[in-house]
């Protein structure tokens, strides 16, 4: 009978990981190796494109509220107009240990990959006590084992590689949590907190929450 | 023993699996922008700048996958949302002309209507929505009609990119065999 169970669950668990990492492995089988900082266009192995290669860290945006789109779409909003929306683009491990061997401690990272990552406040905001002008803003953070630096800056529609700290509106020191998982594209998005809504920037076994109030 | 050790790493395993579903995939068509001048931000830390900033497109890539997309996943004479997900934006830094129209510096979701040589391009004010199932009329800023121009190649993820014209810029949108040129002027 315990035999019986333990097969059991075993095929269910391997029913349910091949349903869940499907996805993201056909994904990685068809690109190459890359450093995350490279501002090489990575052709994809079959697509032909002469105009605009699809990128191997995609772009991607999150709205908050959570779904804004859907929701507007679906007729179920309860705002005129979202909060705030951040679009980035999502490198990803390929094996690597981001947080030890990749990233330096200490030196700025774009918190994403190709252009700057971008935070948009559609109204003001507070963060830790500051109010935040609403506007554009670009992001980067400086990474530390336990806690990570994010600064808000100015320097709109420009590439991740060079920051320009001339132009920080912000910095706020947030703390980092170890996960036991691993993930695999880095993430970024909002959840919804008490008083507006927390930043989630996640990848590898590190997560960061920047909590935002509106 | 043997059996709970051997179980271990597979609940283990299961229990990751679980914890990263509540995080986004990638989508299987990736979000991407495009700058006019061309390659802006990376001319931007460069010092490689001519001119300002006049415009940027940000649109999801949705893919052939072997399927016939102009006459057949998108039906001649009716409303595409002109890429996938998230309504396709477009943001002028400066005011543009489109035709005879002007359009003043802002954000605007692009819609089109294919047909088998002609596209009509619509911009409309309706920002952050959702594809083109709440498209409304008269939120329209202006429409225009472009040629729809065969290629030789098949472009299997839909593209959206500027290039320079001697009187402001093209935005060109190009998938399977079908390519066409939206002419914006200052």
């Amino acid at each position: 009978m315990k035999i019986t169970s333990c097969c059991f669950f075993l095929v269910l668990s391997i029913i349910f990981i091949s349903c869940n990492s499907g996805k993201d492995e056909k994904k990685e089988n068809t690109t190459k190796k890359t450093t995350p900082d490279s501002i090489n266009r990575i052709l994809p192995a079959k697509p032909v494109n002469p105009y605009a290669t699809v990128d191997i860290s995609p772009m991607d945006m999150a709205y908050f509220p959570v779904d804004y789109p859907k929701l507007k779409m679906a007729g179920q909003l309860t705002a005129a107009k979202p909060h705030a929306r951040v679009i980035y683009s999502r490198p990803h491990l390929e094996g690597r240990h981001i947080f030890k061997e990749v990233l330096k401690y200490g030196e700025p990272w774009r918190m994403g990959a190709n252009e700057s990552t971008e935070l948009e406040l559609y109204s003001e905001a507070v963060i830790q006590n500051k109010k935040i002008k609403a506007g554009r803003y670009i992001l980067y953070c400086i990474p530390q084992p336990n806690e990570w630096t994010i600064v808000l800056n100015n320097n709109t529609d420009t590439w991740g590689l060079q920051q320009d700290a001339s132009k920080d509106v912000a910095r706020f020191t947030v703390p980092v949590k170890e996960t036991t998982n691993s993930l695999e594209y880095y993430t970024m998005i909002f959840e919804h907190a008490e008083k507006g809504a927390d930043l989630l920037m996640a990848w590898d076994n590190v997560e960061v929450r920047l909590p935002l109030s509106f | 023993m043997k059996k709970a050790f051997f179980l271990f790493p597979v609940l283990c395993f299961s229990v990751m699996i679980v914890a990263q579903s509540n995080v986004p995939p990638v989508d299987k068509s990736p979000l991407d922008i495009s700058y006019y001048p061309v390659n802006y931000p990376v001319l931007k830390i460069q010092d490689k700048i001519t001119e300002p900033l006049a415009a940027r497109v940000m649109y999801s890539r949705p893919q052939k996958a072997g399927r016939p997309i102009f006459g057949g996943l998108v039906k001649y004479g009716e409303l595409w949302r002109l890429g996938a997900n998230e309504a396709t934006e477009i943001e002028f830094f400066k005011n543009v002309h489109l035709g005879k129209k002007k359009i003043n510096k802002g954000r605007y979701t692009l819609y089109a209507v294919a047909n088998e040589t002609t596209w009509t391009i619509i911009v409309n004010k309706e920002t952050d929505t959702w594809g083109s199932f709440k498209y409304d009329a008269k939120k329209d800023v202006t429409r225009v009609v472009v040629t729809a121009q065969k290629t030789d190649t098949v472009v299997e993820s839909m593209s959206m990119y500027f290039e320079k014209t001697t009187s402001g810029f093209n935005l060109i949108i190009a998938w399977d065999n079908i390519k066409t040129a939206v002419p914006f002027t200052f």
